[in-house]
């Protein structure tokens, strides 16, 4: 039952990434969050949130490119990591939602093309079609969100309850095979902001204030 | 533009949010555009059912820009049917513009703002901010952004018409755009510094995961978005080898 209503949470985060509104509750940082909450376990989804969120920095939802879909990823990998205690699941709930998000990004460009299908044409238009049509489109995008979760839930929880207890790696070390994917994200994220040569100034003087910031905290 | 009501324009600023509803590989956002535009052009035309049809029609073709500066396109198309402007300088408005909304706002809020808005939420997780503080420093200081601009755009547009590139030149959101960049970086750095030093980070994964995680952002800035998609399947294969032999053993 609880998978049945986290299908439905990944349903409705997944109209706001391109869909409904673009507040960006889609973003892992918030759906991971929001879905520990549901699970009871807030700090796993926060923790798998965030490190989705490091790794999804450089995919935007633009324009017709495919981009994996990091709001149902990430109730996928929360949904999984809350499967069972400990690192291991948190390593093997975020490569799942790696996964997962390019399963996502593949339905959302098949449903895209069968938007195509049922727009009306320019000379037939009727007011009342072009708003049913748009609507019946946004609610094919919920029902798409939640049908990919509930599928993504339940291999992810079977998968992370199979595995997870036998995770051999102490926490440290999962945390830094984690961090080294999400590293190349940042570096790709530094490039695209212009580079290290044009901005490294900046990005110094940001290292230092982060690592004082910690120190201080 | 005596016509419009505030309602039927709050609907169609409303309908916005809902612009890429139906996006498609076909007409992209027209149909969406469409959608948005209805209550106003259905109180334009609210005595001449063929006027609406046609110009609902137009409306549906071909169309794409950012999604939230798609609104100054919204708000000109909505001033220029109302003045009663003709079909075909009401297309070619639409066809000039949908290139630098959607370059404009792609460069603004996906490489810039949201980039930025995320490391920043991010970092503070990292420094030890409880979830809830990082996640409404999220929601708030983005949808601020956000908001503000689809608002800006529809109000520009409606004020400008097809003269709206005036607004956009005087708004200059290119030099925005720079400077959001740089703040982005600053905050990147800021990312970066508490990975490294702060609570549950590299420093507690210990100095070899450090240095590979150096070796993996020296990557990504080298190499740039081909990297990404081997990084993350390189991740996701150690997760599963690591997996195998720990059930294994």
């Amino acid at each position: 039952m609880e998978v049945l209503w986290i299908s439905l949470l990944g349903g409705l985060l997944a109209l706001d990434a391109t869909s409904a509104g673009q507040f960006m509750v889609s973003r892992p940082l918030i759906s991971g969050t929001v879905t520990g909450w549901a699970l009871g376990d807030a700090a796993t989804g926060l923790v798998v949130g965030a490190l989705l969120e490091l790794y999804l920095l450089v995919s935007f939802p633009s324009g017709g490119a495919r981009f994996p879909e990091g709001a149902t990823a990430t109730v996928v990998a929360v949904a999984s990591a809350t499967a069972a205690a400990g690192t291991g699941a948190v390593a093997l709930g975020v490569a799942i939602g790696l996964v997962w998000g390019q399963v996502g990004g593949i339905t959302i460009s098949v449903q895209r093309k069968l938007n195509g299908r049922f727009i009306p044409e320019p000379g037939t238009a009727h007011p009342e079609r072009v708003t049913s049509i748009h609507l019946a489109a946004l609610a094919m995008d919920f029902v798409r969100g939640s049908a990919v979760t509930l599928v993504g839930a339940l291999t992810g929880r079977f998968t992370v309850g199979a595995l997870g207890s036998a995770w051999p790696l102490e926490a440290g070390d999962s945390l830094g095979l984690l961090l080294v994917g999400g590293a190349v994200s940042a570096g790709i994220l530094l490039r695209s902001l212009g580079g290290f040569r044009r901005r490294r100034v900046l990005f110094a003087v940001g290292i230092a204030l982060g690592v004082a910031g910690a120190r201080l905290v | 533009m005596a016509v419009l009501t505030r309602r039927s324009l709050a609907a169609a600023f409303a309908r916005s949010f809902l612009i890429q509803g139906s996006w498609n590989n076909r007409t992209m956002l027209g149909s969406g555009f469409a959608f948005a535009i209805l209550p106003a052009l259905r109180r334009i035309f609210d005595e001449d059912p063929e006027a609406f049809a046609a110009s609902l029609g137009r409306h549906l073709e071909h169309f794409n820009a950012h999604p939230y500066l798609s609104n100054v396109a919204l708000g000109a198309a909505v001033r220029l049917e109302a003045d009663g402007e003709d079909a075909e300088s009401v297309r070619r408005f639409k066809t000039a513009v949908r290139g630098p909304l959607g370059g404009l706002g792609d460069a603004l809020v996906w490489a810039a703002w949201l980039p930025a808005v995320s490391m920043a939420a991010l970092s503070l997780v990292w420094l030890g901010a409880p979830g809830w503080a990082a996640v409404t420093t999220f929601l708030v200081v983005y949808n601020l952004g956000h908001v503000g601009l689809r608002a800006w755009g529809f109000r520009a547009g409606l004020a400008e018409g097809r003269d709206v590139a005036r607004s956009l030149t005087r708004a200059s959101l290119s030099a925005w755009t720079e400077r959001v960049r740089a703040l982005a970086t600053l905050l990147l750095g800021l990312l970066v510094g508490s990975v490294m030093a702060g609570e549950g980070g590299l420093a507690e994964a210990g100095l070899p995961w450090g240095g590979l995680a150096a070796a993996a952002f020296v990557g990504g800035e080298l190499v740039g978005h081909r990297l990404w998609r081997p990084a993350a399947i390189a991740v996701v294969a150690s997760v599963a080898l690591v997996a195998t032999w720990g059930w294994l053993l």
